[in-house]
């Protein structure tokens, strides 16, 4: 589930990120916009007040200075200087039509709107004269904005507000609709793991993502389909075979024990019955890790003791009457004590069985194998060692990674069906305990098993 | 060599007879044979054989059904043989009664040796003298004949020597023998069993400090080593 809460998690983040990165490039926008319209515009660059200080008084006459010219002849403009009385007392490129008086209402009027049509720039000099620079009519647009100030910083208040809630409301949506996405994707996400892991559960089959979770299940009830197929053809097999390899072995026994057959023919006999044993011990561990793996064996829990397990193994296969060269150790910590766990007697028995049969077939020259139970930390640790040829380092990791359970071709003596080891991991898995391959000094190998002595945590 | 009546069971007539091949070859000189349930049952009815190895898969009624029958009337020993492994029929077959169960495919010595167990385990008269290297032991009597004397047996002391000498050869663990003598709880009980070890050994044994008939198994359990049988 972690993946899936972080994928959503840097959704959320990038989202947000996103929307932040919106509104600074928005912002420097319209900056940038206004900063360059700026340059371009340059009837609002025309300062009145820097023109009306190139109008001088001197005596009785008004006079416009080379400077005060050159700005009116870049803005195609036309200049006038009325007094207090409205009187027009200089000017310069006035248009004709316009009148050389003008009434206290006239000046308010122009002073915000137009003079007949021209957009005019109104300054109000120190020494109470009206400096007026005129505009040639439709080159720049004059707009007059009054309210009232309660009404504007109301409005400037709503304004900010709104935008503050438009931020929070997409910040809402953003994070209400990852909310529904992971909603409706987590299970999807979920299932798509179990797959993966070989367990598919079935998925409610509801909302937009239906379709999905439908298509899921499908493959899941397909996969289980054809578990349950092959894991059923493997039972079918292994239970028609029973009874025709009972035949091979009770006939082969029958010839090897017959004294009456040639010596050669009774030989060929122990081959054809030694076979058929291993052809018995093949179907067996094919069903049960079948069984195993598809989870078709129920593991049951009861109180085992460890140590007389791993003495009833060794002393089944000295009983057997294994060659001298194979050499057989027991031992237990606390001796004489049981070592209580939880779990599968007859599966335990097979895991320790198959360990020790694994040392014997691996080391055809011969060994000391040894089994030994002990309690620690409230697990039961069954070591069981030998002194054999060892595995090499390689293999050792793989085996230690679970990466691969049968020993490469050629390389330990030999070759078994390679189910053994893969059994042994099965059960160990079955009852949630660990599994780990050491080597021996000076050569060897070290299987070591700890389990919970009070089941599965 | 034995005596007992076997009725075999089976509904395939080939591994019927290699069963039968297998028993005469076995010792068994006594021996019947069914193909069905019904037929099983009308030969138990008419001929009481001492133990009976029924298949479980068979036409009409099958094994489990007629071991249901027999058990109504008879603790004959029943030794179940069935191509069905699963642990459930396992446990199903012993529930009903069966006193042992094996899976095909099967070695012949295997089923030997299983059927000898349960021959001795429920016929106990039947068991007989056992001769030991430095003594003999009557299982009936429950006495031991060493140099001309009878030693007695006390009861626990016959149980663990019956079960060593089901096993004669092999090794017995201590946790089995335990549980021959104290019962299903016998944990704790490690240190009695030396003592009847001890006992036993007193009994059988020429020198019961360097036994040769009662051998210790280390950390294993115990064998038992019948007179003229290899170490």
């Amino acid at each position: 589930m972690k993946p899936v809460r972080r994928f959503f998690r840097r959704y959320i983040v990038s989202v947000t990120g996103s929307v932040i990165l919106f509104l600074t490039v928005n912002v420097l926008l319209i900056l940038g916009v206004f900063t360059a319209g700026y340059g371009y515009d340059r009837y609002a660059a025309f300062s009145i007040r820097a023109f009306s200080a190139h109008i001088v008084r001197e005596g009785d006459a008004w006079i416009g200075d080379e400077e005060a010219l050159t700005m009116l002849q870049e803005t195609d403009a036309w200049a006038m200087v009325l007094d207090e009385g409205g009187q027009v007392v200089w000017e310069q490129e006035l248009p004709e039509e316009l009148p050389r008086w003008y009434s206290a209402a006239d000046v308010a009027s122009f002073s915000r709107w137009y003079l007949e049509d021209y957009p005019v720039k109104v300054w109000a000099r120190e020494d109470g004269f009206l400096a007026v620079v005129g505009f040639p009519p439709e080159t720049w647009v004059k707009y007059y904005f009054s309210v009232d100030r309660d009404y504007f910083f109301l409005v400037l208040l709503g304004g900010c507000l709104i935008f503050l809630a438009n931020i929070g409301l997409l910040i809402f949506l953003t994070l209400r609709n990852a909310r529904r996405v992971e909603k409706a994707m987590s299970p999807i996400l979920q299932g798509i793991q179990d797959l993966a892991a070989g367990r598919p559960r079935p998925l409610k089959e509801r909302g937009e993502l239906a379709e999905i979770s439908h298509g899921l299940n499908q493959a899941g009830e397909y996969l289980a389909k054809k578990d349950n197929t092959r894991a059923e053809w493997i039972r079918g097999v292994s239970h028609d075979i029973r009874t025709p390899l009972s035949m091979v072995l009770g006939y082969a026994s029958e010839l090897e024990e017959n004294s009456a057959l040639p010596p050669d023919a009774r030989k060929q006999a122990v081959v054809i019955r030694r076979q058929g044993e291993r052809l018995k011990g093949l179907v067996e561990s094919l069903n049960l890790t079948t069984k195993l793996e598809y989870a078709l064996q129920p593991v049951c829990r009861e109180q085992v003791d460890g140590a007389e397990l791993g003495r009833k193994a060794v002393s089944e296969l000295l009983n057997q009457g294994l060659p001298e060269r194979y050499v057989f150790e027991f031992s237990q910590e606390p001796p004489g004590k049981a070592v209580w766990l939880e779990g599968d007697p007859a599966l335990l028995r097979r895991m320790i069985d198959n360990l020790l049969i694994n040392s014997v077939v691996h080391n055809p020259e011969g060994c000391h194998i040894g089994i030994k139970v002990k309690a620690e930390n409230s697990q039961c640790i069954f070591e069981v060692w030998d002194d054999g040829k060892g595995i090499d380092a390689a293999f050792l990791a793989r085996l230690n990674g679970g990466r691969q359970d049968v020993a490469p071709k050629g390389g330990l003596g030999k070759p078994e069906h390679g189910l053994g080891l893969k059994i042994v991991r099965q059960i160990v898995q079955a009852h949630g305990g660990r599994l780990i391959f050491e080597e021996m000094t000076p050569h060897g190998l070290k299987v070591r098993i700890a389990l919970f002595q009070h089941g599965k945590k | 060599m034995y005596n007992e009546l076997i009725l075999l069971a089976d509904d395939d007539p080939e591994l019927l007879e290699m069963l039968c091949v297998i028993f005469r070859r076995g010792g068994y000189g006594r021996i019947l044979m069914a193909a069905s349930g019904e037929e099983v049952l009308q030969i138990w009815k008419e001929q009481a054989p001492d133990l009976i190895v029924l298949d479980v898969m068979m036409p009409g009624m099958d094994g489990f059904a007629v071991l249901k029958e027999i058990r109504k009337e008879s603790r004959v020993p029943v030794l179940m043989l069935t191509a069905r492994g699963e642990g459930e029929d396992r446990i199903a077959g012993l529930e009903l009664g069966a006193d042992d169960y094996l899976g095909k495919p099967f070695l012949p010595r295997e089923l030997l040796l299983r059927v000898r167990a349960i021959l001795q385990r429920t016929c106990p008269g039947k068991g007989g003298r056992v001769e030991l290297a430095a003594s003999t032991v009557d299982l009936e009597k429950a006495q031991v004949q060493k140099n001309g004397q009878q030693i007695p047996l006390t009861a626990r002391e016959l149980q663990l020597f019956e079960k060593l000498y089901e096993n004669a050869g092999r090794i017995v663990t201590t946790g089995i023998l335990c549980e021959t003598v104290c019962g299903e709880f016998w944990q704790g009980y490690e240190s009695t069993l030396s003592t009847h070890i001890r006992h036993l050994r007193e009994k059988i044994e020429e020198n019961p400090s360097r036994p040769i008939s009662l051998i210790t198994a280390k950390g294993l359990g115990y064998r038992l080593i019948l007179k003229g049988a290899e170490r």
